[in-house]
């Protein structure tokens, strides 16, 4: 009966000491059977779904004022330009003294702030930020710093004007097909957090930014080709913050909850771009069940000169394969509405963005304890970034608590995650379709697919969560 | 009206299915029932393998209630693999836990999480022994070969 399960921080990458720490433990004294857990959010989404149908009849995301403004004195100091070369300088600084640590610290991800300040800080740190604050990335960036010094050095329009016509059917597959070889780098390379792996990575990334900039113009390539942009900017859609801009004029709004989501955005690599966030995370939750692990194992034993080769290309594989099914199974249920409605046109574009809370759910079901967790190193790192036993602020010797958080809280908040962020992605699409089909019976006939598919990924994502 | 009472049937229909799975749900150990039907690795078979390849002094998983106080696991790895396979041992939290490791190659075990390392040596049998006081799933890996040996659960 007291069945125990252990719950996967499901960080395949191996992160300084602790940090390997996946697992969390046998989850114990639930109130109810694990499996119920399942079942119950199925439940939760069936009975949303249906209270949709009944009293959501109209669009209410897509509003045409764009928001209220800021104060303006507010609006002034955040987008002033002092502030911004202030921000842009300092995330700079950070961005050498990162690469430093990579290239020249003590090759080691205990000993090294660059591992952890890449794969917790930055990539699961921003997440929350993001969502909350908006876009704040476009003035984090310290590429777009870069780009900005360089321009304003050498004048507007001498170095970053559009040799090369960037054509619409390119859509944002570049930033799809990046943000998929960096999720690789997480997942499928057996060295992730080595520093000197994540010192040529930046330097790979770098450069293809910088010259993406150059060739396609800054606002093109950060729009379409930019991995960590368009991401961050997909993301930032949750929140209640955005930048409105009015030819010349940008100014700083506050829009109604959603209201973000409520676009139709039919750009090619979109739904790839949204299936790499989704199927990564799920690989990353498979390859910490059971199964995977042993035949990893055996890929690894099988040669001693290529098991690792092997291992890496199974992992490849199955990561490519989990995209690709996120995004088929999308494509099926988005198929089958547009057959439900008799729409001869692509509803792929229209409901795109009501994965976005998923994917927020799934990131933060997997990684909000590892990050609670790995977060904690940045304090000692900070002081001693290089593994040179420096003490520059002092907290060289902060102690990072091992278990900050118990086996049940992080179930419940992988649970709720998940329930929540499908909820939140049911409700995006029922209004999408109110406003795309007109007939609230079309609407919520076209809806039944997505809710399948919604109840699927909540099972599957609870399942995967619950293997780890 | 019409769609208040397709609301109420689908909420009965939803609340029937529940009250049914409470009621058909197979005896105590029901959590198997239905996810593992998707699950062929789970857990029934782990427990049996887990068990067998923690070769406890005083055994772990059976007598959950006495605690015991102490754990010993054995890894042997020939020919480039772990005799057995992969382990998967379960210790509890609070025991103290010694590894007992043979290898016949130079190596540099490492067990991720409570951060220790050791040198491995063809001919020479490695103790590492712990207290297990961060519950958790922990890797152990043989460093410089890049295999994982052994998947240690800390329960807690």
């Amino acid at each position: 009966m007291r069945r125990t399960l252990a719950l996967a921080f499901a960080g395949a990458f191996v992160l300084p000491g602790t940090a390997s720490a996946h697992g969390i433990g046998g989850v114990k004294d639930l109130p109810v059977p694990l499996w119920l857990f399942s079942y119950g959010g199925a439940l939760v989404l069936v009975l949303s779904f249906a209270a949709l149908g009944a009293l959501w009849k109209e669009p209410r995301l897509e509003t045409p004022a764009r928001g209220r403004p800021l104060p303006a004195a507010l609006q002034y100091v955040l987008l002033s330009r002092p502030l911004r070369i202030v921000i842009g300088l300092l995330s700079v600084l950070l961005f050498v003294a990162v690469i430093a640590a990579a290239l020249v610290g003590e090759r080691s991800t205990a000993t090294n702030i660059a591992p952890t300040f890449i794969w917790v800080i930055f990539w699961l740190g921003l997440v929350p930020i993001v969502v909350v604050f908006g876009n704040v990335w476009r003035a984090l960036s310290p590429w777009a710093a870069v780009a900005d010094a360089v321009e304003w050095t050498f004048g507007r329009g001498r170095v970053s004007y559009r040799r090369i016509e960037y054509r619409a059917q390119w859509g944002r597959w570049p930033a799809a097909a990046l943000l998929f070889l960096f999720m690789a780098l997480e997942l499928v390379y057996d060295e992730p957090a080595d520093p000197l792996t994540l010192a040529v990575a930046i330097a790979a990334y770098s450069l293809i930014t910088w010259y993406g900039m150059m060739f396609f113009g800054r606002e093109t390539w950060l729009r379409n080709g930019d991995p960590f942009a368009v991401y961050f900017e997909f993301l930032s859609r949750l929140s209640i913050f955005a930048v409105d801009e009015h030819g010349d004029r940008r100014q700083i709004v506050v829009r109604r909850p959603l209201s973000g989501l409520a676009a139709r955005d039919a750009t090619p690599g979109t739904v790839a771009l949204v299936a790499v966030m989704l199927g990564s995370v799920s690989f990353d939750g498979l390859s910490r069940t059971r199964f995977w692990v042993d035949l990893r194992y055996e890929a690894i034993v099988a040669s001693i000169d290529y098991g690792n080769l092997l291992a890496m290309l199974l992992n490849l594989g199955a990561l490519g394969m989990t995209v690709a099914a996120v995004a088929g199974a999308y494509r099926l249920a988005v198929g089958a509405a547009a057959r439900v409605a008799r729409s001869g046109e692509a509803l792929a574009g229209v409901f795109v963005w009501s994965l976005i809370p998923i994917a927020l759910a799934y990131a933060v079901a997997h990684y909000f304890s590892l990050f609670v967790l790995q977060s904690q190193y940045a304090i000692p790192l900070a002081s001693d970034p290089l593994g040179r036993g420096w003490d520059l602020f002092g907290s060289a010797d902060h102690r990072v608590n091992l278990a900050p958080l118990s086996p049940n809280t992080i179930w419940y908040v992988q649970v709720g995650a998940l329930v929540i962020g499908h909820v939140i992605g049911l409700v995006v699409a029922h209004d999408r379709a109110l406003v795309y089909f007109r007939s609230a019976r079309t609407a919520l006939r076209t809806q039944y697919a997505l809710l399948a598919l919604m109840v699927l990924y909540t099972i599957g994502g609870m399942w995967l969560l619950s293997q780890g | 009206v019409q769609p208040m009472r397709r609301v109420a049937v689908a909420a009965a229909a939803a609340i029937a299915a529940v009250v049914l799975f409470l009621l058909l749900r197979p005896s105590s150990d029901g959590g198997e029932a239905a996810p593992s039907s998707t699950a062929p690795t789970s857990s029934s078979s782990a427990t049996a393998t887990a068990t067998a390849t923690t070769t406890a002094t005083t055994a772990t998983t059976a007598t959950p209630r006495k605690r015991p106080r102490s754990a010993t696991v054995r890894i042997t790895i020939r020919d480039g693999r772990v005799l057995g396979g992969i382990k998967h041992p379960r210790v509890q939290k609070g025991e103290l836990v010694t590894l007992v490791i043979r290898a016949d190659v130079s190596d540099e075990v490492h067990l991720h999480g409570y951060d220790v390392s050791r040198a491995v040596t063809p001919g020479h049998v490695v103790r590492v022994a712990f207290h297990a006081t961060v519950a958790g799933r922990f890797e152990i890996e043989l460093e410089e070969r890049g295999l994982e040996i052994a998947e240690l659960e800390v329960e807690r």
